[in-house]
C-alpha cells in the first residue's frame, strides 16, 4: 500500500478516534488522576481502543512528519536514514504507549491506597 | 499564491501537524508516568494541571479540530467532484473548527477560572 493511501486512511480513522477520545477523556474538563483512568481502563475492550488508537495515531503522525521533513531539500538525499529513525521511534512510541495503557490497572490504583 | 486559500490551508495544515505531531511523543512520555504507578501518575498529572497548561489545552484543541477538518475537506475534494467548491469548502472548514473551538475551549476556560453551572 502507498503512504499516500494509509496516510488518508489513518485519517479518517482519527476522526472516529479522536472524537471518542476527546468526549470520553477530556470532558467534562476536571482533575485527571489515575483512579478517573482506571475506572473506564478496567474494561479491557478500552485498552483495546486505546492502543489501537495509539497505534494510528502514530502511523498518521510519523508519515506526516517525514512527508513535512522531506519537502526542505537539504534532508531530501537523506530520507532513508530518516525513514529509519522515525520508524525507531514510532515503535518505541507505540511500545511505551501500550504498556502505559496496560499500567492502568486496578491492582496499581489498589497499591496507592 | 501566498494568498491563495490553497497556501494558507498548506501552511495551517503543515504547521498544526509538526506541533500535534511532537506534542504527541511528548503526551505520551507524560502520561508513561502510570508504568511506574499511581502515585507518579498522579504526580506527574499535577504538574501539568496549571492554568497555563490548560490555556495552551486550548490552543492543542484548536490546532486538532483546525487539522481534522481540513484533512476532511481534503478527502471531499480529492474522492469526489468538487474541486471548484475547494475554496469556499476552506472557508467552511475554518468557520466549523473556529465554531467547535469555541464550543469545547469554553468549558475548559470556565473550569480554569473556577465557573461552574
Amino acid at each position: 500500500m502507498r503512504f499516500f493511501k494509509l496516510q488518508r486512511y489513518t485519517a479518517i480513522a482519527l476522526v472516529a478516534f479522536m472524537a471518542l477520545h476527546m468526549i470520553v477523556v477530556h470532558y467534562p474538563p476536571g482533575h485527571l488522576d489515575f483512579s478517573r483512568v482506571v475506572d473506564r481502563l478496567g474494561n479491557p475492550v478500552w485498552k483495546v481502543i486505546d492502543i489501537a488508537f495509539l497505534g494510528t495515531v502514530l502511523l498518521h503522525a510519523l508519515l506526516g512528519l517525514y512527508d513535512a521533513i522531506i519537502d526542505w531539500d537539504k534532508v531530501t538525499p537523506f530520507r532513508r536514514v530518516l525513514a529509519g529513525a522515525l520508524i525507531v521511534i514510532g515503535l518505541v512510541a507505540f511500545a511505551y504507549g501500550a504498556y502505559t495503557v496496560i499500567s492502568f490497572s486496578p491492582a496499581a490504583l489498589a497499591a496507592l491506597r | 499564491m501566498f494568498k491563495t486559500t490553497g497556501f494558507i490551508s498548506f501552511i495551517l495544515r503543515r504547521f498544526t501537524g509538526v506541533v500535534l505531531a511532537l506534542y504527541l511523543l511528548l503526551h505520551i512520555w507524560v502520561i508513561g508516568a502510570a508504568t511506574q504507578g499511581a502515585e507518579a501518575f498522579n504526580r506527574r498529572m499535577e504538574a501539568v494541571s496549571t492554568p497555563v497548561f490548560h490555556i495552551l489545552e486550548i490552543l492543542l484543541l484548536a490546532a486538532v479540530i483546525y487539522h481534522a477538518f481540513d484533512g476532511i475537506r481534503l478527502l471531499i475534494i480529492n474522492n469526489f467532484r468538487v474541486t471548484d467548491k475547494r475554496k469556499s469548502m476552506w472557508y467552511a472548514a475554518f468557520a466549523i473548527a473556529a465554531l467547535l473551538t469555541v464550543v469545547g475551549g469554553l468549558p475548559i476556560l470556565f473550569y480554569v477560572l473556577g465557573i461552574n453551572f
